[in-house]
C-alpha cells in the first residue's frame, strides 16, 4: 500500500480502532455476513465431510481415506489435466479476443458502439441449456451435419466432432471461444472508457503512435480489470462442467472429463459426498495457488 | 469517442476507411458469435413437436407462434415464473449494487485492519465448486430455517457475491486517491465521500454489475430448483427445464422459452446503455 | 457445535433478510387438508409429499386428478406433488437425501435402488405393506425392487429394450421381419440384414451412442451375449469373459462393414429418431414401445399435408425388433423397471405417518394410476389391479398386434432381476462401467482403439476392483 495518509491521526497501534477501521467494517458488514452464512459455513461443513464416509443417518470418520482415493485415482489426474488444457486454451485466448473487440468498438460513435455491444452481448443472455442444444446440432457428426457440410465445401473430410477423442476437447474449446465473450467485452469496455482522455491528448502531443498509446497507457491502466477477468476466468474454467455434462458426458475415452464433472458425478451420481468434498477442496487449493500466482505476477493493485 | 484513436483530422477519408475495415472485422466476428442465437430464435417459430422433429435446417420452413402459445399454455404458471425471476433478479441486483459497491470501495480505498485477510478470504470463497456447498446450504435454508418456497431463499445466497465485490474493488482501486483526500479535508465522512463522489464516478461499473448480476440471477437454475417445490414459486429457468419430457424434448417451445427468457435481460441491457458510456467523466475529474 | 453454528447463522440471516425483502409465498396448501379432516375425526390430517419426473406424456396433468381421488378415499390425507425433469429430479433427490429430508415418496428406477438404499433413508416396505397389497403384484416384477430380504419399492412398469425397424425398408431388403419378431435372430443374420439394408440413401443400422448413452448400446447387446447381469451366479464380474471380447469384435465389425456410420458414437437420441422418420436408417436403437404411436402420429400429419410433420420425413411404419443374440446364447432382453419408493427423514419415523405413506405408495403403484401410465407407455401392467383397470380404459391406444406380441414375447424372455447382487458390488460395477468401460467403448466406436486393447483395459481395471478371484476368467 502506498503512503496515503488518512485524515485521522493514528495513535495506539494495536487494537484501537480508528474511524477508518470502523467505516471499513461498516461498509463491508453486509457483504461479510452474507459471505459467512452462505460460503464460510458450507465450506467448513464440506471440510469436515471430506474426512467422512458421508451418510445422512450417521457418517463414519475415515480420516484421510477420501484424499487417498483422490490422489490414487488415475481419472482424477486425467481430469485435472483436461481441465488445465481447457483453461490454458480458453481463458487467455478469450481474454485477448474480448480485449481486441473492446478496442475495436471504441473508435465509433455512441450509437454504433451500442449496436456492437448489444450484438456481442446477446449470446451471453441466452440460457446455456438452449445453446448447448444448438451446438450439438452444429457438431452433428454425419456428413449432413452443419459444420461438416460447411467444411466439405472446402474439401475437408468429415469430422466426428464430439465423438472422437482427438477432436472432442477441441470442439469444446472452439465452442467456448465462439459462444460469446459478452460479459468480458462489457467489462473491458467499461474499463477502457474509464481511461482519461487527457492521457491520450498528452501522448498525442509527444507524437505517440497508436501501438505506443495502447502499450504504455491502455494496457497498464486496465490491468486491474485484466487481473479480475483472468482470475474469475480461471476460477470459472476450473469449475466448468456444464458443457462436458451437456455435450459429451466426459467422453469419449474420458477425453473431456473435467474435475467439475467428476465432483458432480461423485456428489450426485454415486452419492459419494465425502469424496466429492475432498476433491472439491483439492481443486480449490489448486485454483487458489494459480490465482495467487496471478496476483504476484500482475502486481496486486494499481493505485495512483 | 476515445482519444486512443487518431482522428485523422487532416485526412478524413483515412478515418472512414479505417472504421470501415474495423466494422467488417467486428461484423464477421459477431456473425460467428450470434449464429447459435439466430438458430435459437428461428427454431422458436417452429411447430411444437418433439425432438425428432427439430428442424435440422438453417432457414425457417414454418413460421408460427404456436410454440410461444404452447409455452404459455404449458403451465398455468408460465407468466408467474417470469414474474418470480424478475423479482428475484431485481432484489439481487439491488443488494449487490448497494452492498457490493460499498464493500468494493472499502476494500479499494479505506484502510482498515484485517483488510487483506478478509479480501483474500472472500476471493477463496469463489474457488469452492458449488456442487459441495449445495448440500450444507440446503440443510441450512430448508431444514433449519424452513425457508423453502420463499423469495428469501431464492435471493439470500447471491444477495452480495464475492465476484461483484472483487469487480468493484478492481474498478474503484483505479480511481484517483487525491479526490478522496480532498473531500476528507473538506470534512466529508466516508459515507458522504462514497455517495457524493465515488458512486457518480462508478456509474459505469455499477451498471455493468447490475446487468451481469441480473443475468446470472435470471439464468440460475440449480439453486432455485432445489429450494422451490411449488410450481408458483419456481423461476423461469426451473420452469423451462420442465419442457424436457420423457425421452423427447419439445424443441421449439424450449427455444421459445429461451427466447422469452432472454428478452427481459435485453431490455434491461438497453435501458442501462447510457450508463455504460459515461466512463469518460473520471478523466474530467482527474484532469 | 453444529447447533451453535446454525443458531449463529440463523441470527445473522435474520439481519440480512431485513435488507433483502422476504416476500414469502407459502400459504394455501394446508387449507384443504384441514377442511377435509373433519369427516373422520379419529384420524389426524397428514400430508404426503412426492417428487416425480414426467413418467409418461400426460402423466403430470393427471396428478391432480389422482390427488382428488386419493383424498376422497382417505379424507384426512393430502397428496402433494413436486415435478421435475428426468435428469433433474435425481439430482434433487440426492441433495435432499444427503440433507436428510427426502420427500415421502419418489419415483425410482430399479437400477438406483442399491445406491439409494445405501443411504439408509430408503424404507424397506416389506413390513409395512399388507399381504393383500403385496399379492396384487407379480412376484417377478417385485424382484426388481428387492435387495437381500428387503423390498424397496413397488414397480409400475417394466420396459424391455429392443430395436426398431422401418417396415418398408426391411421388406425391400428382403428381411422377413415377422419371423425375426417371432424367432429372434443371431448376430450373423442381423449383420447380413443391415448390410443388405444399407444403401446410398440410408444406413442399415444406427444406435444413439452420444456421450453417456453409449452405455445403453453396450448394455443391451451384452445381455444377449450370455451376460444378463454384470455378475454371474457366483457373483464374479462377468465382463472379463472371452464372450465380452468377441462381442466387442462383433460391434466393431458392423461399423467396418459400413452398415452403420463411423460417427455413430456421437449420434444422440433425438437425432436417431429423426433419422428414422426421415428415412436415413432402416433399423435403429434403442427402440421404445411408444415410438409406434409417434410414428403413426407423424404419418397422420404427412397425410394431412399441413406442414406440421417432421421436416423431410417420409411415411414410416415402426416394427419392434429383438436385439440379435450372440454365440448361440439365449435371448434375454434387458428389462428396466420404474416404480415408487418410500423415504424417511433423519428423524425417527412416525409409524402413523409411515402407514399413511404406505397407502399413498400402493395407491400410486396400482390400479388405474398404474394402468394409465402403462397405457401411455405402450406397456402392460404389473399388478392384478392395474391389468383389471387397463381393460376398462376407454381411450386405450391402438396397438399394432405384431408389435404387441413381439413386446410380450420379449418381456417373457427378459433377464430376471438379480436381488442377490449386493449393493456395494453394484456400486463398484457402476463406477467401473462409467469410468473405464464406457469411455473405452466410446473410443472403440470412434475407431481409436481395438477390441483387444479395450478388453485388456477392462480386465485390468476389473481385477484392480474385484481382485483376481472376483472376476470371470475363462
Amino acid at each position: 500500500m502506498k503512503g496515503n495518509h488518512s485524515g485521522t491521526v493514528r495513535t495506539g497501534r494495536k487494537w484501537r480502532l480508528t474511524s477508518e477501521d470502523l467505516w471499513g467494517y461498516a461498509f463491508i458488514a453486509v457483504a461479510m455476513i452474507v459471505f459467512c452464512v452462505f460460503t464460510v459455513y458450507p465450506v467448513i461443513s464440506a471440510f469436515f465431510t471430506s474426512f467422512e464416509e458421508y451418510k445422512p443417518l450417521g457418517s463414519t470418520f475415515v480420516a484421510l481415506e477420501n484424499y487417498k482415493t483422490t490422489f490414487t485415482n488415475d481419472l482424477f489426474y486425467k481430469s485435472v489435466w483436461n481441465t488445465l488444457v481447457y483453461t490454458v486454451f480458453t481463458v487467455p485466448l478469450s481474454l485477448c479476443i474480448s480485449f481486441l473487440v473492446a478496442i475495436m468498438i471504441l473508435p465509433f460513435s455512441r450509437k454504433v458502439q451500442s449496436v456492437f455491444k448489444s450484438l456481442y452481448y446477446l449470446p451471453a443472455v441466452a440460457s446455456g441449456v438452449a445453446l448447448s442444444v444448438v451446438w450439438l446440432w452444429i457438431y452433428d457428426p454425419l456428413p449432413t451435419g452443419l459444420l461438416n457440410s460447411l467444411l466439405s465445401v472446402f474439401g475437408i473430410d468429415n469430422v466426428n466432432w464430439l465423438g472422437s477423442s482427438r477432436t472432442a476437447m477441441f470442439s469444446l474449446i472452439l465452442m467456448a471461444l465462439l459462444a460469446g465473450h459478452g460479459t468480458q467485452i462489457i467489462i473491458y469496455l467499461a474499463a477502457l472508457l474509464g481511461v482519461p482522455n487527457s492521457l491520450f491528448e498528452a501522448a498525442d502531443l509527444d507524437g505517440a503512435t497508436f501501438l505506443q498509446k495502447l502499450w504504455y497507457i491502455v494496457i497498464p491502466l486496465v490491468k486491474p480489470t485484466t487481473l479480475f477477468l483472468l482470475v474469475t476466468g480461471i476460477i470459472g474454467s476450473f469449475q466448468v462442467f456444464m458443457n462436458a455434462y451437456m455435450m459429451t458426458g466426459g467422453g469419449p475415452d474420458n477425453a473431456t472429463t473435467m474435475v467439475g464433472l467428476l465432483i458432480f458425478n461423485n456428489a450426485f451420481k454415486y452419492s459419494d459426498y465425502g469424496l466429492a468434498c475432498a476433491q472439491a477442496l483439492v481443486l480449490a487449493v489448486v485454483i487458489a495457488a494459480v490465482s495467487l500466482l496471478q496476483f504476484k505476477l500482475m502486481g496486486e493493485d494499481v493505485e495512483y | 469517442m476515445s482519444g486512443l484513436y487518431s482522428q485523422h483530422l487532416n485526412r478524413p477519408w483515412l478515418r472512414t476507411v479505417r472504421n470501415g475495415l474495423i466494422s467488417l472485422v467486428l461484423i464477421a466476428l459477431a456473425v460467428a458469435t450470434l449464429f447459435p442465437i439466430y438458430y435459437m430464435i428461428v427454431s422458436s417459430f417452429g411447430a411444437p413437436v418433439e425432438a425428432g422433429g427439430a428442424s435440422y435446417s438453417l432457414f425457417p420452413t414454418t413460421l408460427t407462434l404456436d410454440s410461444y402459445k404452447f409455452f404459455f399454455d404449458f403451465s398455468p404458471y408460465s407468466a408467474r415464473w417470469l414474474l418470480n425471476s424478475l423479482v428475484v433478479g431485481l432484489v439481487t441486483v439491488l443488494g449487490n449494487v448497494v452492498f457490493a459497491g460499498l464493500a468494493g470501495y472499502a476494500f479499494a480505498k479505506i484502510r482498515f485492519k484485517g483488510k487483506r485477510f478478509l479480501f483474500y478470504a472472500l476471493l477463496c470463497a469463489m474457488m469452492i465448486p458449488y456442487q459441495v456447498t449445495q448440500v450444507p446450504l440446503y440443510m441450512l435454508m430448508v431444514n433449519q430455517l424452513h425457508l423453502s418456497n420463499t423469495y428469501a431463499a431464492l435471493v439470500a445466497p447471491t444477495f452480495v457475491t464475492a465476484y461483484n465485490v472483487f469487480l468493484c474493488k478492481q474498478f474503484m482501486s483505479s480511481l484517483p486517491t487525491e479526490i478522496i483526500e480532498c473531500a476528507k479535508i473538506e470534512g466529508c465522512n466516508q459515507l458522504q465521500i462514497y455517495l457524493k463522489i465515488i458512486m457518480p464516478l462508478s456509474k459505469t461499473v455499477l451498471a455493468v454489475m447490475a446487468i451481469l448480476t441480473f443475468m446470472n440471477s435470471w439464468n440460475n437454475f440449480f439453486w432455485p430448483f432445489l429450494v422451490t417445490s411449488k410450481d408458483y414459486m419456481q423461476t423461469i429457468q426451473v420452469g423451462l427445464k420442465n419442457f424436457k419430457f420423457a425421452n423427447t424434448t419439445y424443441f421449439a417451445p424450449m427455444m421459445a422459452g429461451a427466447t422469452i427468457s432472454a428478452l427481459p435481460m435485453f431490455i434491461l441491457f438497453f435501458s442501462l446503455q447510457k450508463y455504460f458510456l459515461e466512463g469518460v467523466t473520471i478523466g474530467a475529474v482527474k484532469g | 457445535m453444529k447447533k451453535l453454528l446454525s443458531v449463529l447463522v440463523a441470527a445473522a440471516l435474520t439481519v440480512t433478510m431485513l435488507a433483502a425483502c422476504g416476500g414469502s409465498g407459502s400459504s394455501s396448501a394446508g387449507g384443504s387438508a384441514a377442511a377435509s379432516a373433519s369427516g373422520t375425526a379419529a384420524e389426524a390430517p397428514d400430508t404426503i409429499t412426492m417428487l416425480l419426473p414426467p413418467v409418461s406424456t400426460t402423466y403430470q396433468d393427471q396428478l391432480s386428478v389422482w390427488a382428488e381421488e386419493f383424498n376422497a378415499m382417505y379424507p384426512n390425507l393430502t397428496l402433494e406433488f413436486e415435478n421435475a425433469s428426468w435428469e433433474d429430479y435425481k439430482d434433487k433427490l440426492d441433495v435432499q437425501i444427503n440433507a436428510g429430508t427426502p420427500p415421502d415418496i419418489a419415483f425410482v428406477e430399479y437400477d438406483r435402488v442399491g445406491t439409494l438404499a445405501d443411504s439408509g433413508l430408503m424404507v424397506d416396505i416389506s413390513t409395512l405393506i399388507s399381504d393383500e397389497e403385496l399379492a396384487d403384484f407379480d412376484e417377478s416384477a417385485l424382484e426388481f425392487y428387492r435387495l437381500d430380504e428387503g423390498l424397496y419399492g413397488l414397480p409400475v412398469y417394466i420396459s424391455v429394450q429392443c430395436l426398431g425397424g422401418n417396415k418398408a425398408m426391411m421388406e425391400e431388403a428382403g428381411i422377413d421381419w415377422q419371423s425375426v419378431q417371432q424367432n429372434g435372430w443371431t448376430f450373423e443374420e442381423f449383420r447380413e440384414a443391415i448390410k443388405a439394408g444399407a444403401t446410398d440413401d440410408h444406413y442399415g443400422f444406427i444406435f444413439a451412442c452420444a456421450g453417456v448413452t453409449a452405455a445403453d448400446y453396450l448394455n443391451i447387446m451384452v445381455k444377449n451375449a450370455g451376460m444378463p447381469a454384470p455378475f454371474d451366479e457366483d457373483l464374479k464380474f462377468a465382463y472379463t469373459s472371452q464372450n465380452f471380447l468377441e462381442l466387442l469384435k462383433c460391434l466393431r465389425q458392423i461399423i467396418d462393414d459400413g452398415s452403420t456410420p463411423a460417427e455413430m458414437g456421437s449420434v444422440d437420441a433425438g437425432k436417431r429418431w429423426n433419422m428414422f422418420l426421415t428415412g436415413q436408417t432402416m433399423i435403429f436403437g434403442k427402440g421404445l414401445a411408444n415410438f409406434e404411436g409417434l410414428a403413426a402420429e407423424n404419418n397422420a400429419k404427412l397425410a394431412a399435408d399441413d406442414g406440421t410433420a417432421v421436416e423431410g420425413s417420409i411415411e414410416t411404419e415402426y416394427v419392434v425388433l429383438p436385439v440379435p443374440t450372440f454365440f448361440g446364447e439365449a435371448q434375454q432382453a434387458q428389462g428396466s423397471a420404474g416404480g415408487y419408493s418410500m423415504f424417511r427423514t433423519v428423524e425417527e419415523p412416525d409409524p402413523v405417518h409411515q402407514a399413511n405413506v404406505m397407502k399413498a405408495l400402493y395407491f400410486m403403484a396400482s390400479g388405474e394410476r398404474a394402468a394409465f401410465t402403462c397405457n401411455e407407455l405402450y406397456l402392460s401392467g404389473l399388478s392384478e389391479s392395474a391389468r383389471t383397470a387397463m381393460a376398462e380404459i376407454e381411450n386405450e391406444v391402438p396397438r399394432n398386434e405384431n408389435n404387441a406380441n413381439a413386446m410380450a414375447l420379449l418381456t417373457e424372455q427378459a433377464a430376471p432381476a438379480r436381488p442377490d447382487i449386493p449393493a456395494e458390488k453394484t456400486a463398484q460395477a457402476t463406477r467401473l462401467m462409467d469410468e473405464v468401460i464406457v469411455p473405452k467403448f466410446q473410443a472403440l466406436l470412434a475407431g481409436e482403439t481395438t477390441p483387444e486393447e479395450m478388453y485388456e483395459a477392462v480386465c485390468q481395471a476389473a481385477i484392480e476392483t474385484f481382485g483376481e478371484d472376483g472376476v470371470v476368467q475363462d
